[in-house]
């Protein structure tokens, strides 16, 4: 186990470095200036200046200026904005970190226990309507959810107020948007999974030892058909938390998902470099934590296998 | 089981962690609240070239100058009284003694010529005005190339002085005592009291931003090289002079201005606490602004502007303003990949201008009270201004020209782009437009979609047949609409060229006389609107959507503003 630990982190700075330079490149090789205003240009002078400012002049004074200072957390100015990188995702992290897993917990509650009563009551009433209500989670897009729920409920019906970014109240609706398709997805995943558990011969054991419904599905059953929805996780998790462009755009959220967008449309090779990272810092250590999740729950599985063959 | 439910635990544990993290009690709410879809790109007055910057800027600071609201006139602020030459070159600047900083500290001459001399020294998108000064752009070329000579330097202790040759004391920039400050004009400028009323002539308080003095940097140079962190804008380090100070800054959320307690004229700042709240989507802002959170929603657009403009919602004030929406052809002999440029010629050119029905975009695409123009500069903008006609939408005439250019019924028209930014409404402008040359010439246009800054690129290389422009004027005069397509102009993105047109605008920009100086700009424009480099299309409007009781928020065709001025009656 310590030494699967210790090759995934010696793993993890190699893999960033090559998501850095490929970021860096694709950045770079984009047409556009960062710093030519889209309407009013400027003289050349003024443009080379800020570029020799910024040490963005030329590709490989970028290259030595801004990567190394990145193990200490600085990821340099922003190019478009007068705000550090470091302190945009500083301030953009945890509310995008708070709305996604406010979205991820609804999504995991909601989607498992669905899933889970699906697979019992198989072919049922409910198996139909949560077969089709996870379908339709799965297809529409968030930016169709966002809208109807914001009209709905803050437009027409006042439930929940316009409100700035800060109380639990405020991240209901657009947590719901958010959770939608995961929760689809946790959904399906769990009600697959748990049909072929039930049918296994342990479950079979179980039942006929005498032990009531609730337990063998809750406990035993639930138990290895939750592996792949962990699986899931990492990654649902790393999706939520950078934030949904559309839901925060339509809620109105100061998170991290709208500086994805708009750096790139910015040209802001600072800040698309920093999101980039930070996005890639989550998703590794994510995945890490799911693959410690998975000896954790079912300790028979030997997740250095591979690593050892 | 209880293993299972350690996953869902963590994650709450996560999830109180990061709410921990971006938490911050709400605040009160402010006196004036706005809804700004565009946040705050810079405090950094030098650096500003947005519309939303400005806007702030004049809350937070003062010119020597400043504008009134309503009139848009020049008027006296931070200076009074001000004594200009007769030959209007010499401007002599009579710093308030009440005048001060947010920190205290008087305002001094000292403090404006440091601010200009960092604009020549570090320039930006408005240092082409200081050019009016003398010696300014001499100063601003030396201190470049000692800058370039300086940051190449191979030697690590820097025993080189670059810097020797630039010198400010040849620029005419003078302190002739601690409250009064010198200014002398190449030539006269009869809008410079509107030019120095804009932030980039704002001064700044170098003994607030020493702290962000990168030191290594400014000894290395030998003290010549100022370069400051851009903390010194954040609050609690931005030092102000004007009506307001900044009291908080979230990136992307709010920014809170409180009243300056140092302004001499604090008596009159109505709304002591004034909040922009940044909302990227609209329909989120105007959503807000229905239900309560926000008083003034300004730069309202699109789907949103049309429907208040259609049903005469009486919260929206939709007003024209100093700025024109207008297609720019590419006026070289040759497009970039060497084929034959069909735009070349004049006659085609005004044929295209003349095949177009503006009032059909404006009542049909547009819809919030935009005004059909034919001309460049918006009509009416200035008394005793003689608006030329510019070129009338007339079919018949356009296909004969069509056809004197070789293109009889578009034959022989080859395939040519029309370019845009993928922004509204710019595709069902060009899509009616595109309809319009079909069935008037005969000719098929094709239609371009691109992102901004690749449309700003191509643009900038002049890689377009036909691309969507807009320009607004920075100050209430001709000349920061025909300065666009001078020769030598930075934004002159068509490559026409002319120097007719170049000796007009010149005289007209030296002339001291209002009325003779006006003329020459008309007849500058006139020879543009002839020439048609440009079509025209329509004048810009502004729709402001704020509360009844709002008061003292001027309609005027800058969409200018000072927020101390601005309430809201309870």
């Amino acid at each position: 186990m310590g030494r699967f630990l210790a090759i995934r982190l010696l793993q993890m700075p190699l893999i960033l470095a090559v998501i850095y330079l490929a970021t860096f490149l694709l950045v770079w090789v984009a047409p556009g200036d960062p710093f030519a205003r889209t309407d009013r240009k400027a003289d050349p002078i003024v443009m080379e200046a800020r570029k020799r400012e910024m040490h963005a002049d030329h590709w490989w004074r970028f290259l030595l200026y801004y990567p190394r200072r990145m193990f200490v957390g600085d990821f340099g100015p922003s190019f478009s904005y007068d705000m550090n990188v470091a302190t945009i995702i500083d301030e953009a992290l945890p509310v995008s970190a708070s709305l996604g897993l406010f979205a991820l917990t609804i999504a995991l509650w909601v989607g498992t226990t669905v899933g889970t009563l699906a697979a019992v009551r198989r072919n049922g009433v409910f198996d139909w309507m949560s077969l089709s209500i996870s379908l339709i989670g799965v297809s529409v897009p968030s930016f169709v959810s966002a809208a109807v729920l914001f009209a709905a409920f803050s437009v027409h019906w006042h439930l929940f107020a316009i409100g700035r970014w800060g109380s639990i109240s405020d991240m209901v609706l657009p947590g719901i948007a958010l959770s939608l398709a995961p929760m689809a997805y946790i959904a399906r995943l769990t009600r697959a999974s748990m049909i072929e558990v039930l049918s296994s011969d342990y479950i079979r054991t179980a039942v006929a030892k005498g032990l009531s419904r609730g337990p063998v599905i809750w406990k035993h059953g639930l138990r290895n058909a939750f592996l792949p929805v962990l699986s899931y996780l990492g990654p649902a998790a790393a999706d939520t938390m950078t934030g949904s462009f559309v839901v925060e755009k339509v809620f109105n959220i100061p998170g991290l998902g709208t500086h994805f967008v708009n750096s790139v449309l910015n040209r802001d090779q600072t800040l698309i470099l920093g999101t980039v990272m930070v996005y890639s810092i989550m998703l590794l250590s994510l995945n890490l934590l799911v693959d410690v999740g998975y000896a954790f729950i079912d300790p028979r599985i030997d997740i250095t296998a591979k690593a050892a063959a | 089981m209880y293993r299972l439910l350690v996953i869902p635990a963590v994650i709450l544990l996560l999830l109180a962690g990061a709410m921990f993290w971006s938490g911050g009690p709400a605040q009160k709410k402010a006196d004036f609240t706005f809804i700004s879809t565009d946040e705050v790109h810079t405090l950094d007055t030098q650096r500003m070239s947005w519309m939303n910057d400005f806007r702030v800027a004049y809350g937070l600071w003062e010119g020597l100058y400043r504008l009134d609201p309503q009139t848009l006139v020049a008027i006296p602020g931070t200076a009074n009284p001000i004594d200009v030459s007769a030959d209007k070159t010499v401007y002599t600047f009579h710093i308030r003694p009440d005048a001060k900083w947010s920190n205290g500290d008087p305002v001094v001459a000292a403090d404006f010529i440091f601010a200009w001399r960092r604009l020549l020294e570090e320039p930006g998108e408005y240092t082409y005005l200081f050019h009016y000064i003398v010696g300014a752009k001499a100063y601003e070329d030396d201190f470049d190339k000692a800058l370039k000579a300086f940051t190449d330097d191979s030697d690590p202790d820097h025993k080189t002085d670059h810097f020797a040759k630039a010198d400010f004391s040849k620029v005419g920039i003078k302190e002739l005592d601690r409250l009064t400050v010198r200014v002398t004009l190449e030539h006269p400028v009869l809008p410079f009291p509107d030019i120095v009323a804009m932030p980039p002539f704002f001064p700044m308080n170098e003994k607030a931003m020493k702290p962000f003095l990168d030191d290594k940097a400014f000894h290395d140079s030998h003290e010549h090289v100022r370069r400051y962190k851009k903390e010194f804008t954040h609050p609690p380090n931005l030092v102000t002079e004007g009506p307001y100070q900044l009291e908080s800054w979230a990136y992307k959320r709010r920014l809170r201005m409180r009243a300056n307690p140092n302004y001499y004229d604090r008596d009159h700042v109505v709304s002591k606490v004034v909040d922009m709240i940044f909302a990227k989507d609209e329909q989120w802002a105007y959503a807000d602004f229905t239900s309560g959170g926000a008083d003034w929603l300004p730069d309202v657009a699109g789907e949103i502007a049309g429907e208040l403009y259609a049903r005469h919602d009486p919260q929206a004030h939709i007003f024209p303003v100093f700025g024109t929406y207008f297609y720019s052809f590419n006026c070289q002999p040759k497009f970039n990949d060497g084929s034959p440029n069909p735009f070349a010629d004049k006659r085609v050119r005004q044929a295209l201008s003349m095949a177009i029905d503006k009032r059909v975009i404006t009542d049909t695409v547009v819809r919030s009270g935009q005004i059909p123009t034919t001309t460049y500069i918006p009509p009416n903008s200035f008394k005793g201004y003689k608006t030329p006609a510019g070129l009338p939408y007339d079919i018949p005439r356009a296909q004969k020209l069509m056809a004197e250019a070789g293109y009889p019924r578009g034959a022989g028209f080859p395939h040519v782009h029309l370019l845009f930014n993928d922004d509204p409404p710019h595709a069902e402008v060009g899509e009616t437009i595109r309809r319009q040359w079909r069935d008037a010439l005969g000719i098929d246009v094709e239609l371009e979609s691109i992102e901004a800054v690749t449309f700003a690129n191509r643009e900038r290389n002049h890689d377009y047949a036909i691309s969507r422009a807009s320009w607004y004027g920075d100050y209430l005069d001709p000349s920061t609409f025909t300065d666009k397509y001078k020769p030598d102009s930075e934004n002159n993105e068509s490559g026409w060229i002319n120097t007719q047109y170049a000796d007009l605008c010149q005289k007209a920009d030296i002339e001291i006389d209002p009325q003779k100086r006006l003329d020459y700009y008309a007849q500058a424009e006139a020879l543009l609107l002839d020439e048609a480099p440009i079509i025209p299309i329509y004048v810009y409007t502004e729709c402001y959507v704020m509360r009844k009781n709002v008061f003292g928020l001027p309609l005027n065709v800058r969409s200018m503003m000072v927020f101390s001025s601005v309430g809201v009656r309870h």
